[in-house]
């Protein structure tokens, strides 16, 4: 609650909002029933992105701790700069052999950080060389519309343009070609759209 | 023994000649002519087929049990052998699974080849894998990436193979069978992750049949494996998921084969694989047919020993019983057989016993033969032998030679018997045989039973008459027999061969007759048989046979003596008088009948009859007059003579009183005490009792002091000397004092005149009878006496 009027807030403080603008309100469960946290929905209205800066209102930095990568989703805007700080005892060697980004940020050390600037957007998997237990995923966008699942698989996004728009969900266990699923979604002027989505998860 | 046996030993029979002829159906005539073939002929040939038969059948049970047995091993050590090649295969398979797998974890974990599959750097991957196939000697190391691409397979992929790959790794396939077209490949695969899944990488090595056939020689069997799909499995056979599931036998072209099949994973889903084990059960048992045939080889040698080692035994058993049956065959047909003892065991034991039992019936042959000619009182040859010694010796005399037998007879043996008892008269009959044994030398002799003895002689230079008195001489000497003092005698009866017969009976005959002769003539002599012995025993023979008729054809009759009492002057008593009218020779005096009477037992019906009759006749005769009867001691020893005279009285209805029974002293030489328990039985029925005789035999006066006689009798030789000795008239005063102090009568017999008559009535004699009173008069005249007018005292007797 607290982070929609935060984006509600933000979005009215930073775009000239238009006319007409309505919510988007999904939630995802897998085959059994169970929510899926970590996707990340797009919403691309077809009356186009307004203009401007894309800015969320998370970081845009990952962390390791605890030999994982934290957050294990991060939705970064294209062109937005990654930092990578190591708060670990051992050292990592984060990878990501991922299309849009292809970067080894070699062993490092606690209390080291390197970064990486995303210029592509797409889905970006890192690992650690070291420990292939750790995984994370950079969702690199170019919507200012998108959000996370949250842990009861239920993700909002606000003040999206009315008329028809495009609806992508992306999970890193999707069973689909790019790990992501496309729906057409009228949003209304007034209110929220909402939609529930069983995703098949590998 | 069997028929088969006895038709062995049968022999024809001149009877039988004519059967033989006969055309006998050919099955008969076979079975005849075989049957001595027959295998059960003889105990060698029952014992040697009983034994190969045994033998034979224990074989056939071990081979038997051989077959069943190593049958069921094979079966069980197949089995055994597919369940652990079945999972041998698993181990193995599950060991190049985890090789695979191994492999290729390690290539998916490499980083530069995660890096390079990740950016899909398809030479860089493929090179990679090439590299890797080679070094691991695998048959295919391909990568299938997460957009379905296949990078590395060797050969052609089609669109299908490739798209079920790809759905089979998606869905999680790891590692199992994976067909690829025809080929079947054991596979493992791999997820790549680059961090997240990019791709798999899939190592694989043929699993075709030179792999199988690899496989298949873990086993110690040749188990055949192959992998077909369980749609594609023989009739018959069930999918078993345990391993140690037994196999399933079925019939393929006439061969057992066992097949095991177990499901073994597949790569990805779909119709799971099956391990078919085969094993042709036929092949393994032909494994194992040298073994039987090794088996029914010494079976049959084991067989051939039996027969040679039984038939051996059952000759060892059969020659000494063969020896036996010959023997005991010689025994019977009455030879001496012995057999040989060769061994000690039971068969030697039977032998010995055999033995023993042959000299045993020999010796007791001997015995009874012994025993049937002889004596066995005194050892000598008995009438048998001596008849057939006779009958020997007659054959071989010769014209020169003479013959002859001795018939002897002990005189007065009866008495010896009687009085010192049989054991001394047994006692006195052997010395009797030695002393004959000692006089005869060379001489025959024989005992002929009883006291008779007989002794054959030829001529031996003595004269029969001296050597007839010699044997007098020895046999009467006075001996010691069991401590009594005997003085025996002897009678002889001399027969000579061919003059006074010519067969042995003859012999006997007559030198019986002439022993008679002797005897007759007084004892202690011999006689040599004439003819005229001959006749008289022939005429006695008919007077025998007469006397037998006499009484049924009533020759016999009654006559009576009166007896006169001088005391009452009247006839007091008549004495009957048996007398024999025969047709033919008349008049028969009781001398001459009476005795052959005695001799024959007639005297019994004929003494019966008297009784009987004298009491019928005495009936008519007044109360005071008495009928006296003789009885023979004969008669006497007689147990029927009480019922006899009971029977005479009961019929006449006499007075017992009226009834006086003589008997003589003679009666009392045998058995005292018998006669007088009779005599005092006699007496208790009320009949009288008078001693007839009396003077003349045995006189004892014991016998009057014994018995209380009623009357005694005065022998007539007494009174016929009483006009011309003095000492005769003093026995007479003598007895009849005696018999007056006993109670007794007396009675004179023979009385002839009147001056016998005074002497005796001034004796004191009570009755005379004698023909000076009157003589036998007929039943009619004895009634006529006690008619009126009779007169006491008949004036014609008193004229005679």
């Amino acid at each position: 609650m607290f982070a929609r009027i935060a984006l509600a807030a933000a979005t009215a403080a930073l775009f000239a909002m238009p006319a007409h603008a309505g919510g988007l309100m999904v939630k995802l469960i897998d085959q059994a029933g169970r929510p899926v946290p970590d996707a990340v929905i797009t919403v691309k209205p077809s009356a186009g992105i307004p203009r401007g800066p894309i800015r969320f209102p998370w970081g845009t930095s990952i962390v390791q701790q605890g030999i994982a990568f934290n957050p294990h989703v991060l939705i970064v805007p294209v062109g937005a700069t990654v930092a990578f700080p190591n708060k670990d005892k051992v050292r990592h060697h984060v990878y990501s052999f991922s299309k849009p980004a292809r970067f080894e940020l070699k062993l490092y050390g606690r209390d080291e950080s390197h970064s990486y600037t995303f210029k592509t957007a797409g889905a970006v998997a890192i690992g650690c060389n070291i420990h292939d237990s750790m995984s994370g995923f950079i969702k690199v966008v170019d919507t200012p519309f998108a959000a996370k699942s949250a842990a009861s698989g239920v993700a909002s996004i606000a003040a999206i343009p009315a008329g028809p728009a495009t609806v992508t969900v992306w999970h890193p266990r999707l069973r689909a070609r790019g790990n992501e699923m496309t729906w057409t979604v009228p949003i209304s002027a007034t209110g929220d759209a909402s939609r529930q989505a069983t995703l098949q998860l590998r | 023994m069997d028929g088969a046996h006895l038709g062995y030993r049968r022999r024809v029979a001149p009877g039988d000649a004519a059967a033989a002829m006969m055309p006998v159906p050919l099955p008969e005539a076979l079975l005849r002519g075989w049957s001595r073939f027959h295998p059960l002929a003889s105990l060698s040939r029952k014992l040697t087929i009983f034994y190969a038969v045994l033998f034979g059948a224990a074989v056939a049970l071990i081979l038997g049990g051989a077959r069943w047995g190593i049958e069921r091993y094979a079966e069980r050590i197949v089995n055994a052998e597919m369940a652990s090649g079945s999972a041998v295969f698993d181990r193995i398979t599950a060991m190049r699974y985890t090789q695979l797998g191994d492999a290729s974890r390690v290539l998916a974990s490499d980083f530069g080849f995660r890096s390079a599959v990740a950016t899909g750097d398809a030479p860089t991957i493929a090179s990679a894998l090439d590299s890797l196939q080679q070094r691991l000697g695998l048959a295919q190391a391909f990568l299938v990436g997460t957009d379905g691409s296949v990078v590395g397979y060797r050969g052609t992929l089609t669109d299908r193979d490739a798209a079920a790959l790809f759905d089979a790794l998606d869905a999680g396939a790891r590692r199992g069978v994976l067909r690829i077209g025809d080929t079947d490949f054991s596979a493992a695969a791999t997820p790549v992750k680059a961090p997240v899944l990019v791709g798999w990488v899939v190592f694989a090595n043929r699993l075709d049949a030179a792999e199988l056939g690899s496989l298949a020689q873990l086993s110690a069997i040749d188990l055949k494996p192959s992998i077909v799909s369980a749609g594609a499995l023989p009739a018959g056979v069930p999918l078993s998921t345990d391993a140690d599931s037994p196999a399933t036998e079925r019939l393929v072209d006439g061969e057992r084969m066992l097949a095991h099949a177990t499901p073994i994973p597949a790569f990805g889903g779909g119709e799971a694989p099956v391990l078919l084990l085969e094993y042709s059960l036929t092949r393994a048992l032909r494994d194992y047919a040298p073994m039987l045939w090794l088996v029914l080889a010494f079976g049959i040698i084991g067989i051939a020993v039996a027969i040679v080692g039984s038939w051996f035994l059952a000759q060892a058993l059969t020659r000494p019983i063969k020896a036996l049956e010959r023997a005991a065959r010689k025994v019977s047909a009455g030879e001496h057989a012995q057999v040989t003892v060769t061994t000690r065991d039971e068969i030697g034991t039977l032998a010995t016993s055999f033995n023993r039992m042959v000299d045993d019936i020999a010796e007791r042959e001997r015995q009874i033969a012994h025993m049937a000619f002889h004596d066995d009182l005194t050892g000598l040859a008995n009438r048998t032998l001596l008849r057939e010694h006779l009958a020997m010796a007659l054959a071989r005399l010769g014209d020169d030679r003479k013959l002859a037998l001795l018939c002897l007879d002990l005189d007065n043996f009866k008495v010896v018997n009687d009085t010192l008892g049989h054991p001394t008269g047994d006692a006195l009959l052997c010395m009797v045989a030695e002393r004959l044994g000692q006089v005869v030398g060379d001489g025959f002799v024989a005992r002929l039973g009883g006291d008779e003895f007989a002794v054959v002689t030829s001529d031996d230079g003595r004269p029969l008459d001296r050597l007839a008195r010699e044997i007098i001489q020895v046999v009467s000497s006075p001996c010691t027999v069991n401590g009594h003092r005997v003085v025996p005698g002897t009678s002889i009866g001399i027969a000579i061969a061919r003059q006074d017969g010519d067969d042995p009976t003859d012999l006997l005959k007559n030198a019986d007759l002439a022993l008679y002769r002797a005897k007759q003539d007084g004892k202690g002599g011999f006689r040599f048989f004439e003819a005229a012995m001959d006749a008289e025993a022939q005429k006695r023979r008919q007077m025998e046979l007469d006397l037998h008729d006499a009484i049924a054809n009533g020759e016999l009759h009654l006559m009576f003596q009166p007896l006169f009492n001088l005391g009452e002057g009247r006839v007091s008593a008549f004495e009957a008088l048996l007398r024999w009218n025969h047709p033919v020779r008349g008049l028969v005096s009781p001398v001459d009948f009476i005795p052959l009477a005695e001799d024959t037992g007639l005297i019994l019906p004929i003494g019966e009859w008297v009784i009987r009759e004298a009491c019928r006749a005495a009936m008519r005769w007044p109360d005071h007059v008495r009928v006296a009867v003789n009885v023979s001691a004969v008669q006497f020893r007689n147990p029927g003579l009480n019922a006899v005279v009971l029977q005479a009285l009961g019929e006449s209805g006499l007075a017992p009183q009226r009834l006086e029974l003589e008997i003589t002293e003679s009666l009392f030489i045998e058995n005292v005490e018998g006669v007088l328990a009779s005599l005092h039985s006699l007496r208790a029925m009320g009949v009288r009792v008078a001693l007839d005789d009396f003077g003349t035999g045995y006189s004892s006066l014991s016998y009057l002091r014994a018995f209380p006689f009623d009357k005694i009798k005065i022998d007539r030789s007494f009174i016929i000397d009483l006009m011309s000795s003095k000492g005769a008239t003093a026995i007479i005063k003598s007895i009849t004092t005696l018999a007056d102090a006993l109670g007794m009568e007396t009675t004179a017999e023979g009385v002839e005149n009147e001056g016998q008559l005074d002497i005796l009535r001034e004796q004191g004699c009570s009755q005379i009878q004698g023909f000076y009173f009157s003589k036998p008069l007929v039943e009619a005249d004895v009634a006529a006496l006690f008619l009126p007018g009779g007169g006491e005292m008949p004036e014609s007797a008193q004229a005679a």
